[in-house]
């Protein structure tokens, strides 16, 4: 993760601070380690083992189960198998289009129906690749979270990376103040929210994008069809009981594209975009 | 470039299951691999008690109670049962006159030799026995009724008590195919009713469209006090025909559509085949001395055998903000030579989240049956058929409501529901005969109804 | 920058939801009487709406049978005193008063 991760901990005991950061900080770079795709970790296995069939453990089991879910629910706009479409498009600020064929080609190592899964066996086709980039820092929260409650029981805030989630209200049933950073100019808060309990994550597609007349394409492609979305908001912040929850929420917001908005609203999710 | 802009969406409740699946990763468990529970109860009750009120003619109370249970995803049965108790006055079909007019009809039918005691028959009217015909085993008490002068005759004993239930299912057949059926069954003191429909129902275009039929069938049995009257012969307290039925065929097809995401627009089209006893037992209708205009005869009325029923209705239902527009329109032709048009137009004022007001507008017209006369003129050849029923002829009517709703929570809703109607005929037709020109032929009819409702879910 | 969702700053944030849109009764209406040709053309896409776009057309008020008890006891009303009959749905048992 290179984005900065903080832990509060509303209490007058800084050892107690001291040892609850440490938790998160070991726990967090825990499940980092183990679903990297960059790192030897369980993920770089997986890819390298596409065509064969692997066990896994229980916990990596519990996410592709949950992916496999999202991707129903989703209806296939969720799709932990998306990352073989990087093939196609490189948005490496050239502003380059792949062709028609080029993206086919991506798509045939795309998709979840492709995969075999038998929990605890996994088998991908050859050339799929999995990555949980779109689920992990969200999952790393809540799980950092639960083991930072499970040993104290003063208020805990964890953020990593700008998805967060609080144990409950600070002391005295206060909120916690949360400064929502400017999209354009970092560093500078937009807005305050105060929060007293749950979550919160952020899907954003500011930085990588393409832009043709009348559209902007941002690097949040859709799996069923190997397209950018078009239209999508800047960013999409949710709020919910869960940080899992809120960054799928936020993440299906985004892939609704100019529907975002309507997508959250249908949904009764508290949520704001930024277009 | 091509870009493809349809985007498949997440159908709308996605939000719970992935809560769902959210929890059970985050519990350390097998992520949940089904929906979250349906949280929504599985049965609804739907409650009325309706109060109805004509100005001088019939009143009634109706209770009704209507169960609906949802067995699975794809089943539901719903069970129903009412009884109705109507009192009061109803129009003889005859015309009014500066004479007193004496009216008779069967009462009661005892077996011959049974010890009598003459009671007051219920409305005012007084209990008469008709002598039997030789050989006969039962005779008749009929009940007389005396019309004062320039009043518009009314059968004043009128009384009729009435159960009914139904029973329905409803069935998925796939996503898009529903299959639904039922039977009623209807039961009063001379006349029962037995029915059964089946439909289907097609869903298109991602439950955008969505295309119905339907038929049901009708068997009712006539059978009021004495049998049935031979139709246009004198009136007379001693029937003799024998019990009459009736069978109806009523095809219905339809297509909904939703308009957009706040217009929902529905046109369906009803044919009607009934065949058997139309009369109305209990309705005769005067003939008049071509000067005078007194009448000097009353015959009992006479309907076709057959009768054939078209209806075009087009429905709509629009949700602004908060607020939801419900308008529709109806037009009906048959074979007796009746067309009529509907309109109805009702506007949901929600006023805050758990409370609403509903005012309604209904018009409606018709024109009169092929055989509908005020009356007939002695000395004129009788014809065929002949009604002097009202509910034939030509008029118009207004309905004027207002609903008051309440939600108490989530499932469950309390409302009650003023109506006043107003049917407006010609009472004074031209052509009219002597005495007939200062009468009123056809009195305005007003009735009020009060409908209590409660619907709640568990 | 367009905010399209209403972020406050740095005021409290309590909703971050838009304010419902404007309806569009008015233009509706104007359509209320479009002939029959609009029905029934297939595979049509113009007319309907989204699968997230049910929400509005789920609630009670909109069904077409939304108060079936209500809707039964006029017709029977209307059915006693005047000739017509059908339209919505069939009277499920007769009763001999008309």
């Amino acid at each position: 993760m290179a984005s900065p991760c903080v832990v509060l901990v509303d209490t007058n005991d800084a050892f107690l601070g001291a040892e609850v950061g440490e938790i998160v900080k070991t726990e967090a770079l825990r499940i980092e380690a183990k679903f990297s795709r960059y790192r030897p970790s369980v993920v770089t296995h997986i890819n390298e083992t596409a065509g064969d069939a692997l066990q896994v453990d229980d916990e990596t089991a519990d996410l592709i189960d949950y992916s496999m879910e999202c991707y129903t629910l989703s209806e296939g706009l969720f799709d932990v198998t998306s990352g073989a479409l990087r093939g196609a498009w490189k948005f490496d600020g050239s502003g380059r289009v792949p062709s028609e064929d080029q993206v086919r080609d991506a798509l045939r190592h795309v998709g979840w129906s492709r995969v075999t899964w038998e929990r605890p066996i996994l088998r991908l086709q050859e050339g799929m690749e999995i990555d949980f980039g779109g689920i992990g820092k969200e999952y790393a929260v809540d799980r950092a979270l639960a083991l930072a409650a499970a040993h104290t029981r003063a208020p805990v805030l964890v953020n990593l990376g700008g998805d967060l989630r609080v144990s409950g209200p600070r002391q005295d049933a206060t909120p916690w103040t949360i400064a929502i950073e400017d999209v354009d100019r970092v560093g500078s808060a937009t807005g305050i929210l105060e929060l007293l309990s749950g979550a919160l994550a952020t899907s954003g597609d500011t930085h990588r994008f393409v832009r043709r007349p009348g559209v902007r394409y941002g690097h949040v492609l859709n799996p069923t069809t190997g397209w950018p979305i078009a239209d999508a908001p800047r960013s999409v912040t949710v709020h919910a009981a869960t940080c899992t929850e809120a960054g799928l929420l936020a993440k299906l917001a985004l892939l609704q594209g100019a529907r975002a908005e309507e997508f959250l609203k249908l949904e009764k999710v508290r949520a704001w975009c930024v277009r | 470039m091509q870009l493809k802009p349809r985007v498949a969406a997440p159908t709308p409740g996605v939000r719970r299951a992935l809560a769902a699946a959210a929890a059970g990763l985050l519990a350390g468990g097998q992520a949940e691999a089904q929906e979250a529970p349906e949280d929504a109860p599985a049965t609804t009750v739907d409650s009325a008690l309706l109060v109805y009120h004509e100005v001088n003619r019939v009143q009634a109370i109706e209770p009704e109670v209507n169960v609906s249970h949802k067995l699975n995803e794809d089943s539901t049965f719903n069970l129903g049962i009412t009884a109705d108790s109507l009192t009061g006055a109803t129009p003889l079909g005859a015309v009014p006159s500066t004479l007193p007019q004496t009216y008779v009809r069967p009462y009661k039918v005892i077996p011959l030799g049974t010890p009598v005691t003459v009671t007051s028959a219920s409305g005012g009217s007084t209990v008469v026995l008709v002598p039997p015909p030789t050989g006969a085993k039962t005779q008749t008490l009929a009940a007389s009724t005396i019309v004062p002068s320039n009043t518009y005759p009314l059968d004043r004993g009128f009384y009729d008590r009435r159960v009914a239930g139904h029973l329905g299912w409803e069935q998925a057949l796939t996503q898009n195919l529903k299959l639904d059926g039922g039977v009623a069954y209807s039961k009063e003191h001379d006349y029962r009713s037995e029915s059964a429909h089946i439909g289907l129902a097609q869903d298109l275009n991602g439950h955008n469209t969505t295309l119905s039929a339907a038929i049901n069938y009708e068997s009712d049995l006539s059978f009021p006090i004495g049998g049935t009257p031979t139709p246009l012969t004198q009136m007379n307290g001693d029937w003799k025909g024998r019990n009459a039925t009736l069978h109806e065929i009523d095809a219905v097809v339809g297509i909904t559509q939703v308009m957009s995401r706040r217009w929902l627009a529905t046109l369906s089209y009803s044919y009607s085949d009934e065949h058997g006893y139309q009369t109305d037992p209990y309705k005769i209708i005067s003939v008049v001395d071509p000067v005078s205009g007194q009448p000097n005869a009353q015959l009992y009325e006479s309907r076709p055998d057959w009768r054939r029923k078209q209806s075009l209705f087009f429905d709509n239902k629009i949700h602004l903000a908060r607020d939801v527009i419900s308008a529709s329109v109806r037009g009906f032709k048959d074979d007796w030579g009746i067309k009529s048009l509907t309109a109805d137009l009702r506007y949901r004022w929600q006023i805050v989240s758990d409370f609403y007001l509903e005012p309604h507008l209904r018009y409606y017209t018709q024109g009169a049956a092929d055989f509908f006369h005020y009356y007939l003129v002695s000395g004129e050849a009788v014809p065929q058929y002949a009604s002097a029923d009202t509910r034939l002829a030509k008029f118009h009517a207004q309905t004027y409501g207002m609903k008051f709703g309440v939600a108490l929570n989530e499932i469950s809703e309390l409302n009650l529901r003023l109506e006043y109607y107003d049917q407006h005929g010609n009472g004074s037709p031209a052509g009219a005969i002597g005495q007939l020109q200062q009468q009123n032929l056809f009195p305005d009819l007003k009735a009020y109804t009060v409908l209590l409702g409660y619907t709640f879910a568990f | 920058m367009k905010n399209s969702c209403r972020l406050y700053s740095p005021k409290r944030l309590t909703e971050g939801l838009d304010a419902p849109t404007r309806p569009a009764a008015v233009r509706h209406l104007g359509a209320l009487f479009i002939g029959i040709a609009v029905f029934g053309s297939g595979g049509c896409t113009v007319l309907g709406a989204k699968p997230w776009e049910h929400d509005l057309l789920a609630e009670r008020a909109m069904q077409v049978s939304a108060y079936p008890i209500e809707a039964g006891m006029d017709d029977h009303i209307y059915f006693s005193k005047e000739a017509s009959s059908g339209g919505r749905s069939f009277a499920g048992g007769g009763c001999g008063c008309n």
